[in-house]
């Protein structure tokens, strides 16, 4: 099998309510590989199986070939998969510099290691200044980012980021893009992002998959998604009627 | 573009500490200088329950899982101090039931103290194993679980504990300077822990346990070692304790002191040492001035008296005063630090300048 961390066949129910239903699904190294859908899609249920969070009732993921069922997902970590959480979920009572560190820590760093780690991370975001602050008073974009640098603390192989821009201005999503360009170009990462501001997604993303009602509907490059007529049905009724998505 | 230069984490928070002990150096100097036997006991218990509250805080404060067992912990040291000090004479009388090489064993009291308090520690790694799975509530009722069931074994195993009676003969050892001594070590032992990995690890899952996760912090291991740590420190207080009355029985390690201690660290502030070492001076301190009022205090002929009990409803009260301001505790979970001169402790504000947007 190819190099890529990858969702095989990966189905999912809820007290017999599908969620993800024989999803297939690619994060190549290297490439921005985008997850976009309506509410309830199944879109952070696929980063928790991807993670080790969530176990599959039926399928498979693989990282680079083997396969990772039943690895806890503490210890997935340091295989090189890294995420974020939709709501931040900072370690609130914690100095930023000290929610950088846990990951250190949990990849076995002494705190001296760790510490220094955690600070070259911080410089490399711009977020330096940050660094002594309580994670829990933070503003929202700082939030994200120092999430972001939390996760990349492991230079993971893979990182998965669960809708990082919500909330985001159009300027703070710009600075986004930005951080994540660089994340792929020199930490040589791959990057699954989810995100529901579709702009973002299509400006960014190399690959981009649809899922609707727990299954995949469509995927392609931007363009194709852009023209595909089962993505604007898919949206249509959610959130187009709502104004915010022009495809 | 190096905005963090910041220092060691050593010297960034080892204030805090040295902060703690000199105070509590004081207060055994003031004690010895008044020089009041009444008084210098209640120093004494005051830093018996500073090793009480410390130990706990590197558990409960840490993992945020609040223990209502760690007073069972205290009475295995206290018990073992008793069975590894009492002269086998008289243990042959009392303690019918120790097998042979606790019956003819007279340890020193510091040796007898340390494995006490192994004792507790190696308990708490067994039950440990599996209590430290569960986590919230749930946890907090295994711990009160574990607290009852070593009530029981040590109020009902005659032979070896002398049930509900009081075990006597324990030698008389501990006074302001071993006491003194005792509350330091577990300073030293609880702030290693906070600036250790399985510290920072701890706090972490305590704030957010799926984030710590996804961090690759195994939260079960983590607080399964704060838990024998902070077993190992309640286990020697317990031995000092004995050393210092003289006399055990299982009673006095139950319900009363889980919850003065408890106290004592919410009041304090349970997520920072500080916290928990200012909570015991303050309910302490409360509590001696109480008792002087329950006594009668001697107003030129007058005698000025509260009636007794009305010490346990002033601290109730007290308590809530202080929490409806403090919710957090007295120090609101921070710590103490030395924030002038040479040695400030506070952190570096140089990265406030010239952080450019997007570090670009």
């Amino acid at each position: 099998m190819s190099t890529a961390l990858s969702a095989q066949h990966v189905s999912v129910s809820f007290d017999g309510l599908k969620a993800l239903a024989n999803v297939v699904l690619d994060i190549p190294p290297q490439r921005v590989t985008g997850l976009i859908g309506p509410n309830g899609a199944g879109k952070t249920t696929l980063v928790n199986v991807l993670t080790g969070f969530q176990a599959p009732d039926e399928g498979q993921v693989f990282l680079d070939g083997q396969p990772i069922g039943g690895i806890t997902s503490h210890r997935l970590r340091r295989l090189g998969i890294a995420r974020t959480f939709q709501s931040g979920r900072l370690f609130g009572e914690l100095p930023v510099i000290d929610n950088l560190e846990v990951t250190g820590v949990g990849l076995g760093l002494s705190r001296r290691e760790s510490q220094a780690r955690a600070e070259a991370m911080l410089d490399w975001i711009g977020i330096g200044a940050l660094a002594d602050r309580a994670a829990g008073g933070l503003p929202y974009t700082d939030e994200r980012r120092v999430a972001i640098g939390r996760a990349l603390m492991m230079e993971p192989k893979y990182l998965l980021l669960d809708e990082p821009a919500a909330g985001m201005s159009a300027e703070e999503a710009d600075d986004l893009i930005t951080l994540i360009r660089r994340i792929v170009a020199e930490m040589k990462c791959g990057v699954l992002l989810i995100e529901h501001n579709i702009g973002l997604v299509l400006n960014i993303c190399d690959h981009i998959h649809v899922l609707d009602s727990g299954e995949i509907i469509e995927d392609g490059a931007p363009a194709a998604i852009k023209a595909s007529e089962k993505v604007r049905h898919a949206y249509m009724g959610t959130q187009a009627e709502a104004g915010g998505v022009v495809l | 573009m190096t905005v963090t230069q910041r220092s060691s984490l050593l010297v960034r928070t080892i204030s805090t500490p040295i902060i703690l002990i000199v105070i509590l150096i004081l207060i055994a100097v003031i004690a010895k200088l008044v020089g009041s036997g009444p008084f210098s006991r209640t120093v004494v218990e005051m830093f018996i329950r500073v090793m009480l509250v410390a130990g706990l805080y590197i558990f409960v404060g840490n993992s945020g899982v609040i223990s209502f067992g760690h007073i069972g912990f205290m009475c295995i040291g206290a018990y073992a101090a008793a069975w590894f000090t009492i002269p086998p004479a008289m243990k042959a009388v009392t303690l019918q039931g120790l097998p042979d090489f606790l019956a003819q064993a007279q340890l020193p009291i510091f040796l007898s103290a340390a494995l006490a308090g192994l004792l507790a520690a190696i308990f708490a790694l067994v039950v440990g194993r599996i209590m430290m799975r569960l986590a919230g509530i749930a946890a907090s009722i295994a711990t009160f679980a574990m607290l009852a069931v070593i009530n029981v074994v040590y109020s009902n195993w005659d032979s070896v504990t002398g049930g509900t009676g009081s075990i006597v003969g324990i030698p008389f050892y501990t006074g302001i300077w071993t006491a003194l001594g005792g509350a330091i070590l577990v300073v030293i032992i609880a702030y290693l822990y906070q600036i250790s990995r399985s510290g920072l690890a701890l706090r972490a899952g305590r704030d957010e346990a799926t984030a710590a996760a996804a961090s690759g912090i195994d939260i079960v291991r983590e607080r399964l070692i704060a838990f024998v740590i902070s077993a190992f420190t309640i286990g020697v207080a317990g031995a000092l304790y004995g050393h210092f009355l003289g006399v055990v029985n299982p009673d006095a390690f139950y319900l009363g002191l889980t919850f003065i201690t408890l106290s004592m660290l919410v009041v304090g502030g349970m997520n920072s040492l500080s916290g928990a070492v200012i909570g015991v001076i303050v309910i302490s301190t409360i509590i001696q001035i109480l008792r002087w009022l329950e006594k009668g205090i001697d107003l030129g002929g007058a005698t000025l008296s509260i009636p007794n009990g009305l010490q346990e409803i002033t601290i109730g009260l007290v308590m809530i005063i202080i929490l409806m301001f403090r919710p957090a505790g007295l120090t609101r979970g921070r710590e103490i630090v030395w924030r002038f001169g040479p040695w400030a402790s506070k952190p570096s504000t140089a990265g406030e300048v010239a952080v450019s947007k997007n570090g670009a």
